[in-house]
């Protein structure tokens, strides 16, 4: 009867199946203390800044980046839908949409500035002298989180602030930068916090992510006049951004219960961003 | 205890976790069960409580690779994982049912803690983060007693051990 123990439970007696190793020592050490060795090295983890523990993650997708691509594939054509009988997919569509949007609002600014600087010549496309750095999505909203782990990193001239770009708009900024993968925040992240404009308004405001799929627009008077489908668009940010690019447009737009002052605004993204499987990165002045 | 073959086994888990499982997630909060959840349950109730107490916290660290922030979900795993080995020491769990109970309690009160760990490394705070962890923890406990049998085979661990006398 060597690792059985007899319990009494409900007045039942039970035999409950106890391994037989259960009462011996792991080696010489006590379970007490392989419970404190393992909790320490937990504390040791949360308490580690950011920086240095991303590089298990960082790690992690470089290792396994093809069974997690793989992965994120067949869930992604899983869960995509067939189109009906469009000439052109409904993610080219929204690519050239968004591409159109971020012309006609360039346009638009340029016009203005020629208005006040008559005379003056200026580059036409301000992205002219930026690099666009592509990457593939390793693992996306993982676990729920707002941000994607991509294929790119330091040595591919990333750097943390950097914004990312997903079918022609804005979908986060780069925050985490390991030698050959980036972590990207993404704009529905509560912890985003991006300068942004609403189309017609002279005004900047700030944009913060809601945690789920969209962007709330915070601290904007009501004397704006602000309409549902207006575009919203990323602030120029010297050496990160040099010309406005779309982020998406007004989902929502009632007053603010906490400040009846101020706009409620919720923003709807550009793109769909769990279906990405691809990001461009914006490099300002790149090196070569 | 296999350690090797516990070792390849999380790994897979890990990488299915982060890759595929999406692919039944449900609810617009994309609710998914946690495939490491229900390997920490079925460890601490089918390990010996030395292994319970190492594979817990090897499972909160997996859990932490593919997730924000590191720590938190290592040290709530590994407390959580070591209480339900120690508790299966006097109340047996081996009925499905009570395993799903298992599953759903100890992912609500790990999940709880993670959360509350992670505020302290200043993570962003989720608005709907209750409604998750509720839901990701009664998709688990809905789906991980079917796990448990795959994992036994695997692990090379009799289930059937318990008999009423």
């Amino acid at each position: 009867m060597d690792g059985i123990r007899v319990a009494n439970m409900t007045r039942k007696q039970t035999r409950i199946w106890v391994p037989k190793s259960n009462k011996r020592r792991l080696g010489s050490v006590s379970r007490r203390m392989v419970f404190t060795w393992f909790a320490l090295a937990g504390l040791i983890l949360l308490v580690a800044p950011q920086s240095f523990t991303g590089k298990f993650q960082f790690a992690f997708a470089r290792i396994f980046y093809w069974p997690l691509s793989i992965g994120r594939n067949i869930s992604l054509s899983a869960r995509t839908r067939q189109p009906l009988t469009d000439a052109v997919s409904q993610r080219e569509h929204n690519q050239l949409q968004n591409h159109l949007a971020n012309i006609t609002e360039e346009l638009l600014q340029k016009h203005r500035r020629v208005e006040e600087l008559s005379g003056l010549r200026d580059r036409l496309y301000a992205l002219q002298g930026a690099k666009l750095m592509l990457a593939d999505v390793i693992t996306g909203s993982i676990s729920g989180e707002n941000r994607l782990i991509i294929n790119r990193g330091e040595s591919d001239g990333l750097a943390m602030g950097q914004f990312v770009l997903g079918d022609n708009s804005v979908i986060g900024t780069i925050s985490e930068v390991s030698a050959r993968t980036s972590m990207a925040r993404l704009i529905t992240d509560p912890a985003s916090n991006i300068g942004a404009r609403i189309v017609g308004l002279n005004v900047e405001t700030v944009i913060q992510g809601d945690g789920k799929d969209s962007v709330k627009v915070q601290l904007l008077s009501i004397k704006h006049k602000v309409r549902v489908g207006d575009d919203v668009y990323a602030c120029k940010k010297p050496g990160f951004l040099d010309a406005p690019i779309k982020i998406g447009t007004v989902a929502e737009c009632k007053r603010d219960d906490e400040n009846p002052l101020l706009w409620d605004i919720t923003v709807k993204p550009a793109c769909d961003i769990k279906k990405l499987t691809d990001v461009a990165i914006i490099i300002m002045n790149p090196q070569q | 205890m296999r350690w090797l073959r516990f070792a390849v086994f999380i790994l897979i888990v890990t990488v299915l976790q982060a890759g595929m499982v999406e692919i039944i997630a449900v609810t617009r909060w994309n609710i998914r069960p946690d495939l490491l959840l229900i390997l920490l349950v079925f460890f601490s109730i089918y390990c010996n409580t030395s292994e319970a107490i190492i594979t817990s916290f090897t499972i909160g660290f997996a859990a932490d690779i593919i997730s924000g922030a590191m720590g938190s979900q290592t040290l709530s795993f590994g407390l959580f994982g070591t209480s339900l080995a120690y508790l299966h020491r006097v109340v047996s769990i081996r009925k499905i049912a009570y395993q799903s109970v298992a599953i759903f309690i100890t992912g609500v009160l790990a999940g709880t803690l993670a959360y509350l760990l992670s505020l302290l490394k200043g993570q962003p705070a989720s608005p709907n983060i209750y409604a998750v962890v509720f839901g990701t923890s009664l998709y688990s406990s809905l789906v991980g007693p079917f796990f448990f049998l795959p994992s036994a085979w695997w692990m090379r661990i009799k289930t059937h051990r318990f008999r009423k006398s």
